[in-house]
């Protein structure tokens, strides 16, 4: 029964980082209908900014900033500096063959480029060699029992909770959200509301890379070791979880990162730990056939 | 004394290579319903999509003459500013609605950009709502399952919740019941009584002209008529080729 309870938090923990990656993914395809392969990448260059950040205040001389105080520093200059990568990349790669209408076939390859842009440029910039992440937080840990739970892990999951719950908010309630949810169903008549197309896109971009930024400095804290690979996997991961969530639905993206981090969680707990992978995607392929649109998603008819 | 808001001088358009406007002009003043009567592939809504400034390849390319709103180019402007600054909008043909939102949900996008008060929003709901009752009785509900007559009126009070004092329909008409169609035109006059200026693209001819002030006839990238609709419905070339003998 413990043991459960320590999986059932373990994966809460998992599963919030596919979620956080999950939902850049489904915002932008959610609007441009562009799976944005380089995603996964942009969280890696998070947790790299999260690193250089971290590393540069408290190198401060003179400051010695507490940790807590670092972390509050971090967290919202990580976030925007990422937001700035997501948005430069939409800038440089994907907005130039929008103007000139591209097939979206195109569009996803670039997106694949880039990404391996931001790896390999990481890989020129900063060398192989892995880097440790500083520790920001005193680390704290309540045990109840055999259960135990540390402040980040906490803080990981009030994270995704907390970025769910304004996502959210925005689509559902807000003018710009409901502008992301009506340009994949009717671009061409945005502006015809008065509504700049590219401004709804680049904050598109902007809320998915600056979670996804977040994500990487809750990451680099939870797993010290950076490497320019670190986004790859993951990123595909997430991407998978999307989908099975229902791709464009960001109440899919949530569900799809915890359900994929649920099953990593128990699969391990009960068998050798090299199947993780082996079941945990068949367990996604059964979903699929069943509903291949996803948990949440519905067959988008095709507009005449 | 009339004054004059929309100016088309000796407008040339492209799509690709092939020119689809070959010069025309025409003009529409303040508080007046114009309408551009044609056969399907005169240029009516090609006319209309330039004017609206929406880029290639959905619209065509300018080459020559001039598009100008109260004395202004309007060559320069982007499709997002004409509505939310000049408050010039097309209710374009299909009436592209945003079906996955719903009925409140699309008129309340509508207002993005609008920069007047609370007040005044909350005001044009009223109208939108008085105008068209049953978009009231379905305001929840996903447009996409409103009748082609509802989603037709839908697309008008978009234009009207943007705040828009110049509305440019592209066969608003079409596939409409004809109750519907009445209902449609009879709030329109009513917007037009209070200031709206109109600029009306028909194949109905008939309709059309009994609803404009004036009119244009367009064959083949050109005008070929023109005058009030009380004369081009006595024209006997119009009549012959446009309203049925």
């Amino acid at each position: 029964m413990e043991a459960l309870f320590q999986n059932i938090i373990n994966a809460l923990q998992w599963g919030s980082f596919y979620a956080l990656i999950a939902l850049g993914y489904t915002l932008v395809y959610g609007v441009l209908l562009l799976i944005n392969f380089a995603h996964g990448d942009i969280f890696m260059v998070g947790a790299y900014i999260a690193f250089g950040v971290s590393v540069f205040v408290l190198g401060v001389q003179g400051l010695n900033l507490p940790g807590w105080a670092v972390l509050a520093l971090g967290v919202p200059l990580t976030m925007i500096l990422t937001a700035g990568v997501g948005v430069t990349l939409e800038r440089i790669a994907y907005r130039p063959l929008r103007r000139k209408g591209a097939h979206r076939l195109y569009v996803v390859i670039t997106a694949l480029m880039c990404g391996l842009i931001l790896e390999n440029g990481n890989l020129a910039l900063l060398g192989a060699s892995r880097k440790k992440f500083p520790e920001l937080m005193e680390k704290t840990v309540w045990t109840l029992g055999n259960v135990s739970v540390t402040n980040l892990k906490v803080l990981v999951i009030f994270a995704a909770f907390a970025v769910f719950g304004i996502l959210n908010f925005i689509v559902t309630r807000t003018r710009i959200g409901m502008a992301m949810r009506a340009i994949s169903y009717d671009k061409f008549a945005i502006p015809l509301m008065g509504i700049p197309v590219d401004n709804i896109i680049v904050f598109t971009f902007v809320l998915g890379s600056g979670f996804a930024g977040l994500a990487g400095m809750l990451f680099a804290m939870s797993y010290p070791i950076l490497e320019p690979y670190m986004g790859a996997l993951i990123g595909w991961k997430a991407f998978i979880a999307a989908v099975v969530g229902g791709i464009g639905d960001i109440r899919g993206a949530f569900v799809g990162g915890f359900l994929l981090g649920f099953i990593e969680i128990l699969v391990v707990a009960f068998f050798p730990s090299t199947l993780r992978d082996l079941i945990a995607f068949s367990i996604l392929l059964v979903i699929l056939w069943m509903k291949p649109t996803g948990l949440f998603g519905v067959a988008r008819h095709q507009k005449i | 004394m009339s004054e004059r808001l929309l100016e088309i001088k000796d407008l040339k358009v492209k799509y690709g290579n092939i020119e689809a406007l070959h010069g025309i002009s025409f003009h529409v003043d303040r508080g007046e319903i114009v309408t551009l009567i044609g056969a399907n592939g005169a240029g009516k809504s090609t006319t209309l999509m330039s004017i609206s400034r929406l880029p290639p390849p959905e619209a065509p390319k300018v080459v020559a003459g001039g598009i100008f709103y109260n004395g202004e180019s309007l060559l320069g402007w982007t499709p997002d500013k004409i509505v939310s600054e000049l408050h010039l909008i097309l209710v374009p043909e299909g009436r592209h609605i945003f079906g996955n939102l719903t009925v409140e949900e699309n008129l309340k996008l509508a207002t993005y950009a609008r920069k007047d008060t609370p007040q005044d929003i909350e005001r044009d709901y009223q109208r939108v709502y008085s105008l068209f009752p049953r978009l009231a009785e379905r305001r929840k509900q996903q447009s996409e399952s409103l009748s082609g007559g509802e989603q037709q009126m839908l697309a008008v009070s978009r234009a009207l919740m943007a705040g828009c004092t110049f509305i440019m329909l592209d066969e608003p008409s079409m596939g409409l019941a004809p109750l519907l169609m009445y209902d449609m035109f009879r709030a329109l006059k009513e917007l037009n009584k209070e200031g709206m200026t109109i600029l009306l693209i028909e194949q109905n001819a008939n309709l059309a002209l009994k609803f404009a002030d004036r009119g244009y006839v367009i064959d083949t990238g050109e005008i070929v008529a023109q005058g009030t609709s009380a004369e081009l419905m006595e024209d006997p070339e119009v009549k012959k080729a446009y309203l049925g003998g």
